[in-house]
């Protein structure tokens, strides 16, 4: 409408203020809109806050439109880089509960004996060890003669509120495949009728069979999986299952059937896992990624082709992040652990080796590696100090972030939680719901070349997501206050359902 | 809470939407206002920011965690109340003398 028109219509005759009324109206609903828009979309938000579909998790068995599109950020080589000679790990020594449990026994023999304990005082490969590592034997005995006894006396006296989280880790750890017992040679292979070799399925296509394995890991409960060539640097030089025990001592030949490796995993129970140290447990994703694995190992066997799974906890012959890593799942993060984008840390992979012909995947680079230079959260927050605040350092011919495990196990052998810490999980920015607030986040993170985004990011997760200080998740009998970084969900909460007197 | 995740909350939000622009409009028209193309724009990147910040609040307190909502509540809050002190005087800076048309003046 025209200003003259507008004039002519001004009057308020009869007829005439149809005009006015029309824009007060507009008015009136623009303002009305804005308000009712405003409450819409606050309203979305608390929804999309509190929605547990936006836990991505297990139950997503066909969850494909919540998995991440890798494509674009596809890299030829993975963000950790190759520098010098490499060589495989000594699972005897670097594998930490290995090494402890070879600690335990010599140091239980050599406690009753004449002189001071030191490293010269073990057999090989401890003794090498130590005397490269000297700071690890004193963290290995104050482990043992410390930190043990101390917290069997923390638990009588402290874990009856834990009750209900010990019953549900209890829970989920009851049901899974056994360890595997047999050597690679005997284990790997299915067995046809009157225990022969089949012969194996002649697959069409690499590309296929990779999409078949897939969708297949995805129907039996894997959130993510990847399929990358095996790297022999990520095999353990010595097995610590699956032989002997005097065959351990022998170093372990890469089975040449250990071609391919397909990588599943579930994550830990989300509202659990951000109570850690206290209400999260490994078992739950642990016991879902070893029989997702033991499944498809069966379904690969059942092809003809040979199949071997290496599960959490400890029934590896190889290190499964790096191999992640590989199959383009994720990135590695400060705390040593891979950063997935659809999950962050709160990932607890299998792998399965086998020879079956599948096109790989390739890395990711979605910005994690610069972003951990900058955030540092989890090595804040770490009560123990085994994330580095430092750079990345080379460790076996690759340059990489490296935690202290030593100090890690200490601490988590400290608490009360279920066999572990996992705070590095809790607090990472990454570890979020899948909602539009944390997928924006990450995806600006992933997209700015700047690192500008990077910087703000950090600074709003240290001010935003505040924890308690790291001391205080130390238990009381350690000057801290057995703090978990969340309240536990409600059906956690022990003094809630039991009377504890 | 299915609502949020159809397309008819998107629907809905957008039919809001046209009303608040056609609202601004007639407000502009009434102040005798002159709003071009890039002045559109800083309206729609402030309601942006004005919906970011009401949506940052309740995810963040759906989340449980209720000291990012207030604090990035306070922070985008005082950010898109600066920002819109500052539109509204790009906004009036284009206002003829005298105020509005002769509707809103009858």
């Amino acid at each position: 409408m025209s200003d003259n028109e507008s004039k002519n219509d001004g009057s308020g005759g009869p007829g005439g203020g149809s005009d006015v009324n029309r824009r007060d109206f507009l008015k009136l609903a623009g303002l009305a809109s804005a308000a009712a828009g405003g409450a819409g979309l606050g309203a979305f938000g608390y929804a999309a806050g509190k929605d547990p579909n936006t836990y991505l998790g297990w139950q997503n068995q066909e969850g494909a439109s919540l998995v991440f599109n890798r494509k674009r950020y596809e890299v030829d080589e993975p963000t950790y880089q190759e520098v010098g000679p490499t060589s495989r790990p000594d699972a005897r020594v670097e594998q930490i509960f290995e090494r402890r449990g070879r600690f335990m026994r010599e140091y239980m023999r050599l406690r009753g004996g004449p002189g001071p304990i030191t490293a010269e005082s073990f057999p090989e490969p401890l003794r090498s060890y130590y005397l490269a590592k000297p700071q690890d034997l004193d963290l290995d005995i104050l482990n043992t003669e410390e930190l043990q006894p101390l917290n069997r006396a923390d638990a009588m006296e402290y874990s009856d509120p834990l009750i209900l989280s010990q019953a549900w880790s209890a829970a989920m750890g009851a049901v899974g495949p056994g360890p595997i017992n047999g050597p690679p040679e005997v284990n790997d292979f299915p067995r046809g009728r009157g225990g022969t070799r089949p012969e194996p399925m002649k697959m069409k296509d690499p590309a296929k069979t990779a999409e078949l394995i897939k969708v297949i890991s995805m129907q039996l409960g894997s959130t993510l999986t990847g399929i990358t060539e095996l790297n022999p640097d990520w095999v353990y030089g010595y097995p610590i299952r699956g032989r002997g025990f005097e065959d351990l001592e022998q170093p372990l030949e890469i089975p040449d059937w250990w071609t391919y490796a397909i990588v599943v995993g579930t994550p830990m129970s989300w509202d659990p896992m951000y109570a850690n140290p206290n209400y999260g447990t490994s078992n739950d994703a642990y016991s879902r990624s070893r029989i997702i694995a033991a499944r498809v190992a069966a379904f690969v066997k059942a092809l003809g082709y040979p199949a071997r799974t290496h599960t959490p906890g400890t029934s590896y012959d190889l290190i499964v992040p790096p191999i992640s890593i590989d199959a383009g799942l994720g990135e590695q993060g400060r705390n040593g652990i891979m950063i997935t984008p659809e999950v962050g840390c709160n990932f607890r992979p299998a792998v399965i080796t086998t020879n079956l012909p599948m096109a790989s995947d390739k890395p990711i680079d979605i910005g994690v590696d610069d972003f951990c230079l900058h955030c540092k959260v989890c090595a804040e927050e770490c009560p123990s100090g085994a994330i580095p605040m430092g750079d990345k350092v080379e460790v076996r011919g690759y340059r990489r972030w490296a935690i202290d495990t030593a100090k890690c196990q200490n601490f988590w052998t400290s608490t009360l939680g279920n066999m572990g810490c996992r705070l590095c999980v809790s607090v990472c920015p990454y570890t979020r719901k899948a909602n539009w607030l944390h997928k924006t986040a990450m995806k600006v993170s992933a997209n700015d070349p700047t690192g500008l985004s990077e910087k703000l990011l950090t600074s709003m997760q240290k001010s935003f997501y505040p924890g308690p200080d790291p001391q205080d998740y130390y238990m009381p009998s350690l000057g801290g206050a057995n703090a978990s970084y969340r309240e536990p969900p409600w059906w956690l909460k022990t003094e809630d359902f039991i009377d504890l007197g | 809470m299915q609502i949020f995740n159809s397309g008819l909350f998107w629907f809905i939000e957008g039919i809001l939407f046209v009303f608040v622009v056609l609202g601004m409009g007639a407000w502009a028209r009434d102040r005798g206002l002159r709003v071009p193309v890039w002045k559109w724009g800083l309206f729609m990147i402030w309601l942006l920011l004005a919906g970011f910040t009401i949506a940052f609040v309740g995810t963040s307190f759906g989340e449980g965690e209720s000291v990012a909502g207030t604090r990035g509540g306070l922070l985008f809050g005082a950010i898109t109340i600066i920002a819109g002190v500052g539109l509204w005087r790009v906004l009036l800076a284009g206002a003829e003398p005298g105020g509005g048309d002769v509707v809103s003046e009858a």
